[in-house]
């Protein structure tokens, strides 16, 4: 089902871009590559690797493996609007309601069947310990090896080398997996893509700071996090390329992202996955445009590919989510300065200990440097007690309360 | 409460290393969820937080803490880590460490948590203002581990039905040694295997076997008892899982990595596990039920704890393969609710008889 449900989502993008090739916007290639990814995991002829959020990514597309964290699943769900059956799958099988839904999510499509199986497993202990658990069910369900990266919580040079070293361990599982050694020359050009993609992707986000911004609702959604499956190929350098050069025609053009920008928004943490009015109630009724996510940040430097698994357990130690919370609230008064925000929407995802636990840490953190932020009560998976009245009368209220106050920029 | 000579180092997770804190002069002190405090921690954390962490840093802000020289938190689990972040907004002046830890026992690991004890001796060193040296750290371990073998004797002869007071007071022997000095608890442990067995005591209740993240409070195994429930064995983060015991090894010249090595090689808490035997946690707690001739099991976590909370299922499934009974309560770390569950736990007993 899920085959052909990917399948025809390329096939329509790609004819939708050939027939109209003026209209190719960026969110239309990188949708094509977010459905190409998914047609891949449900081929069951690729080698597929199901892994945590800070994988290195990047290194398994050069050992040639289809890898993508397990969160992606509950996220497709719920954006097919399918979620909900899967949720209760697992609820019947005596997981927890007040869990996370991505996860729960995944763990009803695998008790359904709607996982494609894996050839391993790869878990993260970076962001959460939910995300362990998960992956750690899995690989029992499927009888599937799993190799565990302890992601450490400071950035030191002791800990960049436990991680590194674990990622030389983790090459050496692959490999076993797959019967194939490591090509120097694929690491060497997956890095190369990598930097690549990293240095347009900063671009697209510096450009998304102008004001107004190219930047909206939805042209960024989710963009951060499932660019990571996309480094190391060509395909996340033409997404990343995309959207820069989209983004410097609106702004030679003096176009915005939202017509008539009236407040800045910063969202912090996930996005609501399934359909929902908010969005487009923000931008048409108030001028709100959201733009930048807290996960939109590059916060790592080049990989250097003299010595990759140094740069890249550098990467999964800089994200904000990872360390003490102060990090991440240093990190979001960052985002707040450089885009010039208005004021700040926290779905707080229910079940989300380690996003959701220090939500009036980052409140009074942002607060600090003047920007207010709404604390909303959404399960950003599961749309079975969303409350759309209540939660369009608390972002009206936030919105106007914005209006009225000047700007602290 | 009492004062002490001692200067207290507070702690709030199992994987705290007392020994450490021992050997560097302090006595270790567990923040214990007992009491009664305003509710006041939502103000910082999320209401779908674990009510262990959230019930210390109600007791935090409520000021009901003797004076520590310090707080070690342990980066467990998330609701840990939020902890160790509100617990340094409430309250700034006391110091405090977030020491990492990984989730596998694997050589690197075992390595680098190794390093976290070095880092963390050498915080406790600026603390103390003295340097610990290997030596002490030895005589330390040496110690705890006469704790834990004293307490697993008190244990057996609770199995056995032999120990006046049972489960409960095995309970309050368990937070006694969390909260004061470690000769002092030896020396009660001590005095309590010195009695003369009790007879009959236990012989009543129906055998069984009780596991989760946190029990602190002896008045929950009162009222398992009083509910006809015989407690053979426990896993329990404030209970056994609390105290290793600790075998020199010889092959390890390092005292910081053997350190590592045992305290990620105890009886694990669900954050810990073997990627190479997935869910191996199922068939620990129905192994643990065999040994102690349990004729069934009790699960209890506090909600909202996402790695008791994942495993659970299959922890069911395993126990139902065993054919071993299964009852599994939630809690919120108050004797309150887990009385609103006597009716459960009395049913299950009678279903047991």
């Amino acid at each position: 089902m899920m085959k052909q449900y990917f399948d025809g989502l390329v096939a329509g993008i790609e004819r939708t871009l050939r027939e109209n090739p003026e209209n190719k916007s960026p969110r239309k290639i990188y949708a094509l590559e977010v459905a190409k990814l998914g047609s891949r995991l449900y081929s069951g002829k690729k080698r597929v690797a199901w892994c945590g959020v800070t994988a290195p990514f990047d290194l398994l597309n050069a050992m040639g493996v289809t890898s993508c964290f397990v969160e992606f699943v509950g996220a497709m769900l719920a954006s097919t609007g399918m979620a909900g059956a899967y949720l209760e799958e697992a609820e019947h099988a005596g997981y927890a309601g007040d869990t996370c839904a991505y996860h729960r999510g995944v763990i009803g499509a695998m008790r359904k069947g709607l996982m494609p199986e894996p050839d391993f497993l790869i878990a993260t202990s970076v962001p959460c310990t939910g995300g362990l658990a998960v992956m750690e069910t899995l690989a029992k369900h499927f009888n599937k090896d799993l190799f565990v990266l302890n992601v450490p919580q400071r950035l030191t040079e002791e800990s960049v080398q436990y991680l590194a070293d674990q990622i030389r361990a983790m090459v050496a599982f692959v490999e076993n997996h797959t019967g194939e050694s490591l090509d120097k020359e694929n690491l060497r050009r997956a890095i190369h893509f990598t930097n690549e993609a990293r240095v347009l992707t900063e671009e697209v986000y510096r450009l998304a700071q102008s004001v107004p911004s190219p930047a909206n609702g939805r042209v960024l959604s989710n963009f951060g996090i499932v660019m990571a499956l996309l480094l190391g190929t060509k395909a996340g350098v033409d997404v990343a390329t995309a959207y820069r050069d989209e983004f410097r025609k609106m702004i030679d053009n003096g176009e915005s992202g939202v017509a008539d920008e009236k407040l800045r928004l910063l969202w912090i943490q996930n996005r609501i996955q399934f359909k929902n009015p908010l969005v487009d109630m923000l931008e048409a009724d108030y001028g709100a445009a959201i733009v930048s996510d807290e996960l939109n940040d590059i916060t790592w430097g080049a990989i250097d590919p003299e010595v990759p698994f140094e740069g890249m357990a550098r990467r999964a130690i800089s994200i904000p989510f990872n360390g003490d919370v102060t990090r991440r609230i240093a990190h979001l008064q960052q985002l707040a300065k450089r885009y010039r925000i208005d004021g700040a929407i926290n779905p707080c995802n229910w079940g989300c200990r380690q996003g959701t636990g220090a939500r009036g840490l980052i409140s009074e953190g942002l607060k600090e440097i003047g920007v207010p932020v709404l604390n909303l009560e959404v399960d950003c998976i599961d749309s079975r007690n969303f409350a759309e009245g209540q939660l369009r009368t608390r972002l009206e209220a936030f919105t106007e309360m914005l209006n009225e106050r000047p700007s602290i920029w | 409460m009492a004062e002490r000579s001692t200067e207290r180092i507070g702690f709030a997770c199992a994987y705290t290393p007392l020994a450490l804190i021992q050997a560097a002069g302090f006595a270790p002190y567990r923040i214990l969820p007992m009491g009664d405090w305003p509710d006041q921690a939502g103000q910082l954390l999320h209401d779908n937080l674990c009510p262990h962490v959230k019930r210390l840093l109600d007791r935090a802000m409520a000021k009901d803490l003797p004076d520590l020289s310090g707080v070690i938190f342990v980066n467990s689990c998330d609701a840990m880590r939020r902890l160790a972040d509100a617990w340094r907004k409430v309250r700034p002046n006391d110091r405090t460490v977030l020491i990492d830890l990984p989730a596998t026992a694997d050589a690197l690991s075992v390595s680098f948590f190794g390093k976290e004890m070095e880092r963390l001796a050498g915080i406790l060193d600026e603390w103390s203002g003295c340097s610990i040296n290997a030596a002490e750290i030895e005589d330390s371990l040496f110690q705890y581990g006469q704790l834990a073998r004293l307490l697993s004797d008190l244990s057996n002869r609770n199995r056995r039905g032999a120990l006046s007071g049972g489960s409960t007071r095995i309970q309050e022997l368990r937070n006694l040694a969390v909260t004061e000095p470690v000769e002092q608890t030896i020396l009660l442990l001590q005095q309590a295997l010195a009695e003369s067995p009790a007879t009959m005591n236990g012989q009543s209740g129906v055998p069984v076997f009780v596991f989760g993240n946190m029990l602190p409070d002896p008045a929950a195994f009162a009222l398992f008892e009083t509910c006809g429930v015989h407690v053979v064995g426990d896993d329990f983060c404030t209970g056994s899982r609390m105290f290793g015991e600790y075998e020199p090894s010889l092959s390890e010249p390092n005292i910081f990595r053997r350190m590592a090595e045992r305290i990620l090689s105890h009886p694990p808490c669900a954050r810990t596990f073997d990627p190479g035997q997935p869910i191996k946690i199922a068939s620990d707690i129905v192994n643990q039920a065999v040994a102690c001739n349990a004729q069934g099991v009790i699960g209890h976590t506090v909600k909202f704890c996402d790695p008791y909370l994942a495993r659970i299922p299959m922890i069911r499934e395993a126990l139902k393969t065993a054919n071993i009974p299964f009852l599994f309560l939630e809690g919120d770390c108050s004797l309150r609710s887990i009385g609103q569950q006597r009716t459960r736990i009395e049913a299950f007993i009678e279903m047991l008889r």
